[in-house]
């Protein structure tokens, strides 16, 4: 072929071109295939087709031997001839040495052209590539979103969903680094930023929500405080919220190119941005999530103290030779702090007790366990007596919070005589309807348990004769208000007690209750509501 | 978590596998592609990525991958994935490299289907 005119050596290589593209060459043995052409024309050793990209240029095809891969695109290299062609280059190294005038002669040559043309065609490729990776990430960028939105959907593992959109934001915005703060109270119920997941490098565990640079931050749109990443060059942050207010923060470091690290792009806040939203629906859920464990687990252990509590009452009255006796209760809520017991003691006995612990709900049930138990105990042990409530009293005050306290009726029945022990430890008194109409009160002989560890007690005594009515009961009873505020009162007891006091027990402790809730016309119970009835047969 | 790319390489009769432990960035792609062209200088013509121990991977790092790719298909050689988080294979899907080196579930499988 170099013997013959150059448009002849021209149709010749194109047509050798043509038959190799046929041959579904790749593009690099193509242009391979020209250098050797165009080399071969020129009589160079070696020539090489060079690609701008940044600020170097990169070697596409080489023909020939020493050619290095990469150029720097300012600078002319030792030893070759060049020739700048749009967007590259082509150097070569010639058989002679060469002026630039001289090296100039292969610039209108057509194969020169076609070289030009060819890494035109590069170039254009390349773009056309890049372009395409841009927007595959850009999908990928979106499916990310798309998964994480997914993922905050379907699990509530707050620990992987951080961990999953810190992987992603740091994926996908290039970083190097990344940090996930929540927001949760300190002890001192003071706003505290905690390190919930960490990429690439140490990031302090948590942060004082006072910090003047990380409010200026959140609340301001100050640039994120460099010591949220310590050591970073470039920082982005973004805060993640709610319409509440703050949750978190999330934070990359960073920004990878081939060429290093540099700043991040202005589209990178608005794509860390939509991570953090999604990060803010995530912890929002958890957090929803949490709580609605968190009240399930309480209702779940007041289920239970409820049911504690209704093993502790008496299953059904006891059989009393002469009398008859039986109790009521309804708490206000699902556990109470009211409690009373019907149980035999020696020589035939019969004990009654009626409490009332001060406050509601779950330490007031506590506490009726503890009396429950130390009572029971100190039966067993002691006999009836001052002593026995003396020492019951140190127990209660000793394992009861300071302003706790118990009013306590305790009695003790010898059904064959008839005659009632009592002790009353500031308890509302209880009625004795007599079996002729008259009414007694059995009133305090003592303050409540628990408020004072020496206090003393008093026991008295009674008889109760045929007809002889007693009831004892919670404040729940006599306090229960109407929509006026009129309390119920032990005048509206005593009519009750009176009025049924031929019924048996089972209907008249159930008129009670009735008539309590007719009273309050509907208004909730506001107390624990307890009875303990005991009659002498006629 | 770590920040930099361990990798680690086992020769196997012709088939090589490269095993990665962290992030495929920018350093953890060169560092991929400097072993996977000294596999390719001692004639290793197919090559396995087992990814199993990389959970993140960025488009810097993919562009390395598929410049590996691209010099595995110039010189007629097999390159293949295995063990991807679905994340991962996601992506690889999305951004093509998948079309031009094969995604496998396991090792086993990968190698069964890069030595048939």
């Amino acid at each position: 072929m170099e013997g013959s005119a150059p448009a002849v050596r021209v149709a010749q290589a194109w047509d050798e071109l043509l038959a190799l593209s046929r041959d579904e060459a790749s593009e690099r043995q193509l242009l391979e295939r020209l250098l050797d052409l165009w080399r071969k024309e020129h009589g160079t050793a070696a020539a090489g087709l060079y690609l701008e990209n940044g600020e170097a240029l990169e070697r596409q095809a080489v023909s020939g031997a020493g050619l290095p891969e990469l150029l720097d695109g300012s600078a002319a290299v030792d030893g070759f001839g060049s020739l700048r062609f749009p967007g590259g280059r082509l150097l070569y190294a010639p058989r002679r040495a060469v002026s630039p005038e001289e090296a100039g002669f292969a610039a209108n040559d057509p194969l020169t052209l076609l070289l030009a043309a060819s890494l035109k065609s590069c170039r254009l490729k390349q773009e056309l590539k890049e372009q395409q990776f841009q927007i595959n990430y850009r999908v990928v960028e979106l499916e990310a979103l798309y998964d994480v939105g997914l993922a905050v959907a379907s699990t509530l593992d707050l620990d992987r969903l951080s961990e999953e959109i810190l992987l992603r934001a740091v994926s996908l915005l290039d970083a190097r680094r990344g940090a996930l703060y929540i927001l949760e109270k300190g002890s001192l119920e003071e706003d505290r930023y905690r390190l919930a997941g960490t990429f690439g490098g140490a990031a302090a565990p948590w942060f004082d929500g006072k910090d003047p640079e990380l409010r200026a931050f959140l609340t301001g749109g100050n640039p994120a405080p460099a010591h949220l990443l310590p050591g970073t060059r470039y920082l982005l942050g973004v805060p993640i919220e709610v319409e509440s207010g703050p949750r978190g923060l999330i934070a990359v470091g960073d920004k990878e190119s081939r060429r290093g690290v540099g700043p991040f792009f202005p589209s990178d806040r608005r794509t860390l941005s939509l991570f953090a939203n999604q990060a803010a629906l995530a912890l929002e859920n958890a957090r929803l999530h949490l709580q609605a464990l968190e009240k399930e687990r309480l209702e779940r252990e007041m289920h239970l103290a409820a049911e504690i509590q209704r093993q502790i009452l008496p299953k059904g009255a006891p059989v009393v030779p002469g009398f008859e006796v039986t109790g009521w209760y309804r708490p206000a809520r699902q556990i109470g702090g009211d409690y009373y017991d019907l149980f035999p003691m020696r020589d035939g006995r019969l004990g009654l007790v009626l409490g009332d612990v001060s406050g509601k709900g779950m330490p007031a049930a506590l506490m009726v366990s503890t009396l429950h138990s130390a009572l029971r105990l100190l039966l067993d042990q002691a006999a009836f007596g001052p002593a026995l409530l003396e020492r019951l009293n140190r127990h209660i005050a000793e394992s009861s919070a300071a302003n706790k306290f118990i009013t306590m009726l305790l009695a003790e029945l010898d059904p064959y005589s008839g005659v009632l022990h009592y002790m009353n430890a500031g308890h509302n008194p209880a009625i004795l309807l007599r079996g002729d109409g008259s009414v007694e009160q059995l009133g305090a002989g003592g303050l409540p348990l628990g408020l004072l560890p020496e206090a003393r007690f008093q026991s008295r005594a009674l008889t109760l004769g045929p007809d002889d009515l007693l009831c004892i009961y919670s404040d729940g009873i006599t306090e229960a208000e109407s929509p006026s505020e009129e309390e119920f009162g032990m005048g509206r007891l005593t009519d009750l007690l009176r009025q049924g006091r031929n019924l048996p027990l089972s209907e008249l402790v159930e008129s009670i209750p009735r008539a309590v809730g007719e009273h309050s016309q509907g208004l909730p119970q506001g107390d624990d509501q307890t009875l303990v009835l005991l009659r002498r047969d006629g | 978590m770590t920040e930099s790319l361990n990798v680690t390489v086992d020769r196997r009769d012709g088939l090589a596998v490269i095993y990665t432990e962290g992030y495929i960035n920018n350093q953890g792609g060169e560092e991929i592609a400097k072993e996977a062209y000294k596999l390719l200088d001692e004639g290793y013509k197919a090559l396995l990525l087992n990814l199993a121990g990389t959970k993140i991977v960025n488009s810097i790092g993919i562009s390395i991958l598929i410049e590996i790719i691209e010099k595995m298909l110039e010189i007629d050689g097999k390159l293949g994935f295995c063990c991807l988080t679905p994340t991962i294979e996601k992506t690889f899907h999305i951004m093509g490299l998948a079309q031009y080196a094969p995604i496998f579930p396991n090792e086993d499988a990968a190698v069964a289907q890069m030595r048939a």
